[in-house]
């Protein structure tokens, strides 16, 4: 009787001819994610099983695989022989630490080996008939189990198991391409490039500062929510641009109802640029339709002017307590909600313009030769690897 | 480097860091040990204890060593609530550090107390003559700092404590004297309890003590090995408490002279900055302010983002109290005392030591006006 992982996968499902590609994809994945952790992964129609993870580490195992972009869900099963003997120890000993307090549960059966003399029924009333001569505390209820005791007879071995964790479901990352995150320090951008990292999407990041008016914290601050989004969307390149001198141009020479926007223009097309240079297709923002001045429609059609490649907003129908909410069971509010002035707040305007004119910022733009600024804001970037295994 | 925080903490005298050197590489031996080696620690602590009680014009018995200002704090609210009986009321102030306020909050909700602020005046002390008016014969705890850690603001413990035994002859009356202690002083104590944390005197962190009256009955804070005459148990600090002695004995020595240094630094320092326009002084006058702490508002310039543009020329100062640097929201103290929006917004506290030059202020001031100028052409239009 062998303890191992049966992880079920989520859209892959939906795949055809190349679903065997998608698969592989996922159990790379989850090799990355299991580090240091040993374990044998095996595929095995519709079903990804993980054999030899040291007993003690098997709760960790489920728990980092619960953050693999393309699981399901994960159950720590029973492994035993294709024989019914061993199926019904292994289902006592599965129930053993619950059935200690009156419970109801009910038996489910798959038999995918249909060499095995049983039937799906039948394995379904022995069962039942087993459980509860072993346990008097336990009875059956069909409709609304508390305990459900599944055995799936397959073509390796059979399985028992009873619990069952939800992943977070979505697309192996590294199947969709890569895009750059524009990411702040505040609440909505990690968001942001968590969803689309969930559709399988591998991320590098962008992040401006404006030395030396912001503090070390506040940059510290984004190194450290880019580690938390690695946790589920793996490694990362994060570029660390500096924004003064553009920003005090912008200041000096622009219409001061104007700056926000065309910082934000300014943003994209130095994001844009490092895109091209990395290989990433699109950009990520965490903007929402009309949260703030500049993310109003005008505004964001201002934005989008600003570059060629696609820009991708998934947060854009989503009211801020919603995004709050995603982002405290992603981990980064915490760490978001420290507050530093970032770039954006050091100088703001006490009205910027809400419904700002293409041609208009398009006019403002060209009152400076950025071209020169934004070169070497590109040339001086650092660029940092963030990890999910750097832990310090 | 120009350090201008020094009441977020200060640096350490190399002569105290040597004894604490010492103390923990020669003679650490634990003071409540038998033997002779260990015996001789416990005299050097207690003549530390007499020295610091000479200071404070108080007792040696009187003096009991803790982790620094914070916990002191927490021994006297606390302490004083859980010793109290009946109906309770605490009177305190809008603009206590952290260590006072919270805990006032926290100690108000277990032992079901009322907590009443005393009025104050636009500087950010407390309105003495008003003070009638919030005390009363069921108040268990008037607790009220001596120097405010964020305007400089000087209250009168003396005079305080004269009301507080007239209209509220029931309570203990409690003074964090964080920020005042050996800057401040008096020829009686007028407290019942004293709190004093020896980072802010070229001491060691981790260390302070807290004056308790004789007679006054407060529940203690840590339970042990009865350490500090069983009030606060715990393996007693050595090296912590001889380096805050050697530092207590300098200050004290160089007293008149340290006090001369800073006020003219401060002085300095403003008269440097007043020729720059809309530059306002927040609390107290010059002369009636602490003389180690100055608090100016830069209008149309954000406090953080100057602070950070000083830090680039290595001249280090603060928006606020640094135990509060972190918090989300507007600045407490300075709204108590009616600083709001941009005034607010554009603070930055000065606090200086004895070690501080008058060409250091001139430099920063200069660097201050560089950066003010600079940035005032951005700001919000």
């Amino acid at each position: 009787m062998k303890k191992v992982l049966l992880v079920r996968y989520a859209e892959i499902h939906l795949k055809g001819l190349n679903r065997p590609y998608f698969e592989r994809m996922l159990v790379d994945r989850m090799r990355d994610a299991l580090q240091p952790i040993p374990a044998r992964i095996e595929r095995e129609q519709g079903r990804v099983f993980v054999y030899d993870v040291p007993e003690q580490q098997l709760a960790e195992a489920a728990r980092r695989l619960c953050t693999v972009f393309g699981i399901h869900s994960v159950s720590p099963a029973l492994c035993v022989e294709k024989d019914w003997e061993a199926i019904r120890q292994a289902a006592i000993s599965e129930l053993a630490d619950v059935a200690d307090k009156p419970s109801t549960f009910k038996c489910f059966a798959k038999r995918s080996d249909k060499r095995f003399t049983m039937t799906s029924e039948q394995i379904c009333r022995e069962l039942g008939h087993a459980l509860l001569e072993a346990y008097p505390n336990l009875s059956v209820d069909v409709h609304h189990p508390k305990i459900k005791v599944t055995v799936e007879v397959r073509q390796s071995s059979a399985f028992i198991f009873s619990k069952e964790l939800r992943g977070v479901g979505g697309m192996p990352v590294g199947t969709n391409g890569k895009a750059m995150l524009l990411i702040s320090g505040g609440i909505d951008s990690p968001v942001a490039g968590y969803m689309i990292a969930k559709r399988g999407v591998s991320l590098a990041a962008v992040h401006f500062y404006s030395y030396p008016y912001t503090s070390e914290r506040a940059r510290d601050k984004v190194v450290e929510l880019a580690k938390i989004v690695s946790r589920f969307a793996g490694e990362m390149d994060l570029y660390l641009v500096s924004f003064t001198e553009i920003q005090l141009a912008i200041y000096d020479q622009c219409p001061s109802s104007e700056t926000t926007v065309l910082m934000r223009r300014l943003m994209m097309k130095i994001a844009e640029r490092i895109a091209n240079n990395c290989g990433a297709q699109a950009l990520i923002t965490g903007e929402a339709i009309g949260q703030v001045a500049s993310q109003t429609m005008d505004s964001l059609a201002c934005t989008d002017d600003a570059v060629t490649i696609p820009v991708f907003r998934p947060l854009i129908g989503f009211d801020k307590e919603e995004i709050v909410e995603k982002a405290q069971q992603i981990g980064t509010f915490e760490t978001s909600i420290q507050p530093y002035e970032d770039c954006c707040t050091v100088f703001v305007p006490q009205h910027p313009v809400t419904r700002p004119k293409v041609d208009q910022l398009r006019a403002s733009e060209a009152l400076v030769d950025f071209e020169p600024m934004i070169q070497k804001a590109i040339d001086e970037a650092e660029c940092m690897k963030i990890s999910q295994f750097i832990f310090d | 480097m120009i350090y201008f925080d020094n009441s977020a903490t200060t640096r350490v005298l190399n002569q105290a860091a040597d004894r604490a050197s010492r103390t923990m590489t020669e003679s650490y031996f634990n003071p409540a040990a038998a033997y002779g080696a260990a015996f001789s620690v416990e005299k050097e602590m207690n003549a530390a204890r007499s020295f610091a009680a000479s200071v404070l014009h108080v007792r040696p018995e009187e003096v009991y060593f803790t982790s620094g200002g914070t916990e002191s704090n927490n021994i006297a609210v606390f302490g004083a609530l859980r010793a109290a009986r009946g109906k309770k009321r605490v009177v305190t102030t809008m603009v206590e550090h952290p260590s006072v306020y919270e805990t006032v909050l926290a100690a108000a909700k277990q032992y079901d107390a009322e907590v009443v602020y005393a009025p104050l005046n636009p500087d950010g002390t407390v309105a003495v003559e008003k003070l009638s008016e919030v005390l009363t014969p069921d108040t268990v705890l008037v607790s009220i700092m001596h120097v405010n850690n964020e305007l400089g603001s000087v209250n009168d413990l003396e005079q305080i404590g004269a009301k507080v035994r007239t209209y509220a002859p029931n309570a203990l009356f409690h003074s964090d004297g964080v920020q005042a202690f050996l800057k401040y002083g008096f020829d009686r104590m007028p407290c019942d309890l004293y709190s004093v944390s020896a980072h802010k005197f070229h001491a060691p962190k981790g260390i302070g003590l807290l004056y308790v009256r004789s007679g006054v009955r407060i529940a203690g804070g840590q339970i042990g090995g009865g350490q500090e005459r069983n009030f606060r148990s715990g393996t007693s600090n050595t090296p912590a408490i001889l380096g805050m002695d050697t530092a207590m004995r300098l200050y004290q020595e160089n007293r008149s002279v340290w006090h001369q240094n800073m006020s003219s630094v401060k002085i300095r320092l403003f008269e440097d900055l007043s020729s720059l326009p809309d530059v306002v002084l927040n609390g107290p006058s010059l002369e009636k302010g602490a003389l180690h702490i100055l608090n100016v508002s830069f209008l149309g310039v954000r406090g953080e983002v100057l602070l950070h543009a000083l830090e680039q020329k290595q001249v280090y100062v603060s928006t606020g109290s640094a135990c509060s640097a972190k918090k989300i929201g507007k600045n407490r103290i300075l709204h108590a005392v009616g600083i709001d929006g941009a005034r607010q917004e554009s603070a930055i506290r000065f606090s200086f030591c004895p070690f501080n030059t008058v060409a250091e202020a001139d430099l920063a001031s200069e660097y201050i006006a560089e950066q003010v100028q600079l940035l005032r052409r951005y700001k919000r239009r």
